[in-house]
């Protein structure tokens, strides 16, 4: 991920090889030399898109990908006042509007036994976390009604 | 009075009965250490802790039952529900589901729009 971001973002590339290049002290720099540079200001900008990354360690979730995606959630979560019968008889979860991280946790723990359902285990268990976290932000796209408060 | 008039009456009765066993605003008063994390009226504003307001009510009950059973395990919520009775979870139910928060957008490959 940080190497391929690397290669987009040839602003970081060149202002990191440019300082390097006014730092020495002659022009007539040899090929390899320039090979060199050019190498260390790659990785320098590598380490930085890899630090600005760092913290979104979270797969980012596309809401038209979750809708694709969604099948196998809507036949028990997109039915108004849908019960479940099994394993008991009660009203499936809401899930419009929830927090996107939230229903990422769950479904992670839903496919790991952690948290012991047998629909949504196995629902979970064909997930990826790029599923996860598409479905994730397509549930969070909440209607107005939800938005307000 | 054909028998789906009755019908609809008794599960009107029904789901009036479900509505009442919980009272909303003793729930508001339990509420009180739940709104830390889940915002006052359920709608958390951290994205780690779910959103609560406008869940079913029955949904809402069992998730209680099961952190208090332990079929649910959650390091946050197990404490929370430790000391807590069946009335207080029924009023707890009421008031969050009775929120605005959390909805069910219809399925619109299964429930058609227009007329049936």
């Amino acid at each position: 991920m940080p190497r391929r971001a690397a290669t987009h973002t040839p602003f970081g590339y060149n202002r990191a090889a440019t300082c390097i290049h006014r730092l020495l002290p002659s022009r007539d720099m040899k090929v390899s030399n320039k090979i060199a540079f050019a190498c260390a200001g790659l990785a320098f900008a590598a380490a930085l898109s890899a630090a600005a990354q760092a913290p979104a360690a979270e797969a980012a979730g596309n809401a038209d990908a979750g809708r694709q995606k969604s099948s196998m959630c809507l036949g028990c979560h997109n039915i108004p006042g849908y019960k479940t019968a099994f394993p008991s008889v009660y009203s499936v979860p809401k899930l419009d509007g929830q927090h996107a991280a939230y229903i990422v946790s769950a479904l992670r723990a839903y496919k790991s036994g952690e948290r012991r359902h047998p629909s949504m285990r196995a629902v979970a268990a064909s997930l990826s976390d790029q599923d996860m976290a598409d479905l994730a932000a397509f549930y969070a796209t909440a209607p107005a009604q939800s938005a307000s408060r | 009075m054909n028998k789906f008039t009755i019908g609809v009456i008794v599960l009107a009765f029904a789901a009036a009965g479900a509505a009442q066993a919980g009272n909303p605003d003793a729930g508001k008063e339990k509420s009180r250490p739940c709104a830390a994390c889940h915002g006052a009226d359920g709608n958390s504003p951290a994205p780690s802790f779910p959103k609560i307001a406008g869940q079913h009510y029955d949904y809402l009950l069992k998730a209680l039952q099961d952190y208090k059973s332990g079929a649910r395990k959650n390091a946050i919520m197990a404490p929370q529900v430790a000391n807590l009775n069946q009335r207080d979870f029924q009023d707890l139910a009421a008031f969050y589901s009775a929120q605005h928060g959390l909805v069910t957008r219809k399925n619109s490959y299964l429930v058609p729009t227009g007329k049936h």
